[in-house]
């Protein structure tokens, strides 16, 4: 706890650079800088031992690049002997200078003091109180002894510095962008951690972190691994984002939920650019902020990189940095003894103020943080196959794409955060849940409210969750809060609180603010504040019970009021039993919010609620000049599917280019609102007005819909129009004709027409896209009817090991389902195994493999081994940018496909043989 | 940045024929978005550089190449260059390969061309630096290309810690990832090339379908 105690009290010191100062010591290019640990510690001691006479309270051990993709497990250069020897050379580091202080401190001659050996001396003497330079040294030798270094409580060493235990990138993107796998960079990170506390560090220091999900490994692996106090700094750029898109406010949010101690930027920027990010960071944090800049913007000269400004320049703006608010100031590239010396001249009487607890309730997704406080946050609840047939047939098919467009649409319509429950008596839920989590944060930048009763669920989804999540629910149960708890604490999040325990849901809102202090009262015993609390007040259907709005709403206001606590609701539970539910959940929406209602879980896909939200933000002065309002409603520019769709997408609900050139835009909101039940009325209506706003879109209702015959919408790529076309013929015709008469031939039209290189791929895919949105509706009516489409057979799909770029792959599978094949899709970065244990599986007669790069053709070849190994009846087709119908044949293929459609012919080569 | 309709359509595979308005509309939508979302960043540093024929010491990396070579003829130094659109791009990618296919190869091919036509000017103001100085640019060469090995990518994305400055990480099999990545080196000389041959034109695969 020492450093904690440290920077309660006055400004703390990091140290600077390193990485340049070893190149001046003669580190060559391509010499990993960590092996200077063991080859020439005097070097790292050396400037350690610069850096606390500069006036460093802590100096960062050389474990930068330190981790298991580095350096091997034995031999000279082990990790462990890395780490311990970095350690090592700064425990000595600090011995030797607080020998040189206890020199000075027993009042060594003043000749001493002017040698150019001891700079840190210089400067104590030119303090002017030398009391006061010692009474500083005292408090934080203390402090260090506090911390039960076993080192520490010898008279003789009295150590004054921390040893910081430097953890920075592993150097690999995490997926689904990069290779590293989430659980993996933990465990790089473990094991340094583990050496690290061992050879006697005093707290980690996370740094340098462009990705927030990989500091979220570093932080857990340090706090599951060590009981050392844990500090981040991440690098932001010049806008205020990380490299994966964050802001300053969604990490901050992500950080504190980790429970860091100290957090703040490093590297990146020099210190003029930061002020702006400091000036963001102070105003979410809650816990002491570090500012570690580079010597200022680098340029290159004659191979050498110059900074902008000057270790003088440099100490200056430190200065307005650490008046600005900076709890702990150091360097990062480019900075040297020399600007840290001048910086703490500068810098080490400035009055420490801590920032103030913000009390701020916020989640984050891994781009953006969503507050919840003054203006009402919509929840999505569509993700949750409770009375959904469709949807758990999704969960059960793993049918993802189903799930990521219910959270799509959602988002285009206005959700801030989306619910995700999987939960299936039947299914895996705890893997499901990990799952599904995975796949919505790598498509959607909302935060995520993980809504689960199964515990392992729960923190399955949590750890690998990219932010800090909403977690649905807690209750007033004992066993629920020790349950629930500890995994809030662990992993961040704000968590619903429903105001119910062992004896039921009280009647009264007396009994539910009981509740929700008991529930606060147990939180705060597990370190959880208030702020991160939702109070879910409960609603119980007005059907069953006259009086249960009016408790609810009670309940709300005296949570505002009384306990000044933040309040959520599932607010549709109110109207069950009751016909056109809508209604009574609009009213009560606005109702609820009248009285406080701060997070709401409802359809955002239902234009009653969304009528209820954006009117009582207007009229509760939350939407300033209305312009929220007026944007979604006036009609002369949208209405609210339509303004939701040109924001967010965009997001592929709809083929928006594609409608609008046909002068048809109202086939956009309804597409959307046939994925959700109960809306269909409003949407058509609110569409019908937005088409008459338009000349051009008046004319053509849906009625126009009917002129385009099947064939020319898929032709055409269009997809809203194509779906009712097939509608339309359903009536008449039934549906293998209409498959074979019209849908086949357009599509083997169009993919004649790309082999001849008239069509060209986006309208190749935009038609199979409008081919794939007629079949679902074939299939659900076949399916209404109880009768179900034979395919043609199943294939596996995979892109090779190694390779991570899986696009070409994905194109064929867009078309191979479309010629009515099952596709098993591996994805990416597949190990041959993989690939022949699902060929054997699911004895496909084809197997299709992808590799974009000459690097990943070995691993094609190898799959290709595995294959003919494991399941010689299989045939293999391959493509990729690097391959070559020569090279295909090399590495043992049957048949190297040029393109998507050379696959679809060879597959329906192959399948009209039997397999074998 | 202005949209390069042509390099877009002609990563799509188009030769110079004339795509439809829904195609034009997509690939304005997948700039757009591109410009919202990517926050492409560019660092380089110079070299000493010495080459004979095919043997060249480039200071960070050490390789034999006769493109390279070729390529590098006359130059004193060296300059090792990096550039990407960041993680943005490929997380756009990504999402539409998940939700609409058509746009997703459209915007990876929009972000092909934004991110040359960014490293484009990059170049140009290095190239304008230089010549006032008297030094003359080569066009860029980016391992992979001819014979310049790609295994020189793990030094240059070293030396020039592009990971901390750029965010280029590379993957086991020597990907960048953000996909959206260039390394390249840019030979500088005191004399300028007659007729700069650059681009596809200075590339020996000619059955290349992209090539213009």
């Amino acid at each position: 706890m020492g450093i904690l105690e440290t920077v309660r009290k006055r400004k703390l010191f990091f140290d600077g650079g390193m990485g340049s100062l070893l190149v001046a010591k003669g580190l060559n290019p391509g010499e990993l800088p960590e092996t200077w640990n063991v080859t020439h510690p005097e070097v790292l001691q050396e400037i350690h031992l610069q850096y606390l006479r500069a006036g460093s309270d802590e100096i960062t051990t050389n474990t930068f690049g330190a981790n298991g993709l580095k350096f091997g497990s034995d031999g000279e250069f082990s990790l462990k002997r890395i780490v311990t020897a970095a350690v090592e050379n700064a425990k000595i580091a600090r011995e030797r200078f607080a020998k040189e202080r206890r020199a000075l401190a027993d009042g060594m001659p003043a000749d001493v003091t002017g040698t150019a050996e001891c700079p840190k001396a210089v400067q104590m003497a030119e303090n002017p109180t030398d009391g006061a330079a010692k009474a500083v040294w005292n408090s934080s030798s203390g402090a260090a002894r506090a911390a039960g270094n076993p080192e520490s409580d010898a008279a003789e060493t009295e150590p004054c510095a921390y040893i910081g235990l430097d953890l920075g990138p592993t150097g690999k993107l995490l997926k689904p962008l990069g290779d590293l796998a989430f659980e993996d960079a933990y465990e790089l990170y473990k094991e340094v951690v583990i050496y690290g506390a061992e050879a006697g560090a005093d707290f980690v220091l996370v740094e340098t972190m462009s990705d927030g999900y990989e500091a979220k490994a570093a932080i857990l692996a340090a706090k599951e691994n060590c009981d050392l106090p844990v500090c981040a700094t991440m690098i932001f750029d010049s806008k205020g984002k990380l490299l994966t898109g964050g802001d300053v406010a969604s990490t901050v949010a992500l950080l504190e939920g980790l429970g860091v101690s100290m957090l703040g930027v490093n590297c990146g920027l020099g210190p003029v650019q930061m002020k702006e990010i400091l000036k963001e960071i102070l105003k979410a944090a809650s816990v002491p902020v570090i500012v570690n800049p580079n010597a200022g913007l680098p340029r290159t000269e004659n191979g050498k990189t110059v900074y902008d400004i000057d270790a003088d320049e440099f100490a200056g703006v430190m200065e307005e940095i650490a008046d600005m608010g900076a709890n702990a100031l150091g360097g990062c590239c480019g900075t040297t003894p020399e600007h840290i010396a001048k910086m703490t001249a500068l810098c080490r009487d400035k009055k420490q103020v801590l920032p103030e607890e913000k009390n701020r309730t916020v989640i984050s997704s891994y781009a953006q943080a969503v507050e919840i406080g003054q203006s009402p946050v919509l929840i999505g609840e569509r993700i949750n196959p409770t009375g959904k047939s469709k949807f758990k047939q999704a969960l059960r098919d793993h049918n993802i794409e189903y799930i990521l467009r219910e959270g799509v649409t959602q988002q285009d319509h206005g959700a801030h955060v989306l619910d995700v429950n999987v939960g299936l008596p039947e299914i895996d839920e705890p893997s499901m849940m990990e799952e599904v989590v995975r796949e919505l944060q790598s498509v959607i930048d909302l935060p995520l409210q993980i809504d689960t009763s199964n515990i392992e669920a729960m923190e399955w989804a949590l750890r690998i969750y990219n932010g800090k999540a909403l977690i649905n629910s807690v209750n007033g149960k004992e066993e629920s809060m020790r349950a629930v708890f500890p995994l809030v604490k662990k992993y961040g999040g704000v968590v619903v609180a429903l105001t119910l325990d062992e004896s039921g849901i009280p009647e009264t809102a007396d009994g539910r603010i009981e509740i929700a202090k008991k529930i606060y009262r147990t939180a705060a015993e597990y370190g959880i504040a208030k702020k991160d609390i939702l109070i879910d007040a409960l609603c119980l259907t007005i059907s069953s019970d006259s009086k249960g709005a009016l408790t609810t709403l009670e309940t709300l206001r005296r949570v505002r009021d009384e306990l000044h606590g933040k309040t959520v609701l599932g607010v549709s539970n109110i109207s069950f039993g009751l016909p056109q539910r809508e209604i009574i959940n609009a009213s009560f929406f606005t109702m609820a919010l009248q009285n406080g209602l701060n997070a709401a879980i409802i359809n955002p896909n239902s234009e009653a609620m969304m009528r209820a939200y954006y009117s009582f933000k207007a009229l509760a002065d939350l939407d300033p000049q209305c312009g929220e309002y007026i944007s979604v409603y006036s009609g002369q520019t949208a209405t609210l599917g339509q303004s939701a769709v040109v924001g967010g997408a965009s997001a592929g609900t709809s083929n928006v280019g594609t409608a609008g050139a046909e002068g048809v835009n109202d086939g956009s909101f309804s597409g959307a609102a046939g994925t959700s039940s109960g809306t269909g009325k409003a949407a058509g209506a609110s569409a019908g007005i937005a088409a008459g706003g338009k000349s051009t879109a008046g004319s053509q209702s849906s009625a126009a819909f009917g002129e385009l015959s099947l064939a020319r919408c898929i032709l055409r790529g269009l997809k809203e129009q194509a779906q009712a076309a097939v509608r339309e013929l359903l009536v008449q015709r039934d549906s293998l004709s209409i498959i074979n008469g019209e849908m086949i031939p357009a599509l083997d039209q169009v993919g004649k027409g790309f082999e001849k290189g008239t069509v060209f791929l986006p309208q190749l895919l935009m038609s199979a896209e409008a081919a794939k949105a007629a079949f679902e509706v074939i299939k659900e009516h076949m399916s209404s009817k109880g009768e179900s489409r034979q395919k043609k057979g199943k294939i596996v799909l995979a892109t090779v090991k190694g390779d991570i770029h899986d696009i070409g792959k994905n194109i064929v599978k867009v078309l191979l389902e479309n010629y009515d094949y099952e596709v098993i899709d591996l994805g990416k970065d597949v190990p041959p195994e993989t690939v022949a244990s699902a060929a054997a599986e699911y004895h496909v007669p084809l197997v299709g493999l992808s590799a974009l790069m000459t690097t990943t053709v070995p691993a094609m070849e190898e799959t290709i081994a595995l294959l003919r190994k494991e399941t010689p009846w299989v045939k293999i087709m391959v493509g990729g940018a690097v391959l070559t119908e020569d090279y295909a044949k090399t590495i043992g293929a049957d048949r190297y496909c040029k393109d998507a459609m050379a696959s679809v012919n060879y597959a329906e080569e192959i399948m009209q043989k039997p397999a074998g | 940045m202005d949209i390069d309709y042509r390099e877009t359509l002609r990563y799509l595979g188009y030769k110079n024929q004339a795509a439809d308005e829904a195609v034009l509309a997509l690939v304005s939508q997948c700039w757009e978005e591109l410009e919202r979302i990517s926050s492409p960043r560019s660092f380089w540093r110079e070299y000493p550089l010495t080459a004979a024929e095919d043997e060249i010491d480039a200071g960070v990396f050490q390789t034999r190449s006769r493109a390279l070579g070729r390529n590098l003829r006359g130059c004193e130094r060296i300059l090792v260059f990096a550039a990407s659109l960041g993680a943005g791009a490929d997380l756009l990618i990504q999402r539409y390969e998940k939700l609409q296919m058509s746009k997703a190869v459209v915007m990876q091919a929009a972000a092909a061309a934004y991110l040359e036509n960014y490293c484009n000017s990059v170049n140009e103001e290095l190239r304008q630096r230089y010549e006032a100085d008297g030094w003359y640019l080569r066009p860029r060469f980016s391992p992979g290309y001819g014979d310049f090995p790609l295994e020189c990518q793990t030094a240059i994305v070293a030396a020039l810690e592009a990971g901390k400055r750029v965010g280029i990480t590379l993957t086991d099999s020597l990907l960048m990832v953000p996909s959206k990545s260039v390394t390249a080196v840019i030979g500088v000389g005191r004399t300028p090339l007659a007729c700069e041959v650059k681009g596809c034109e200075a590339c020996g695969k000619t059955d290349c379908e992209f090539r213009r």
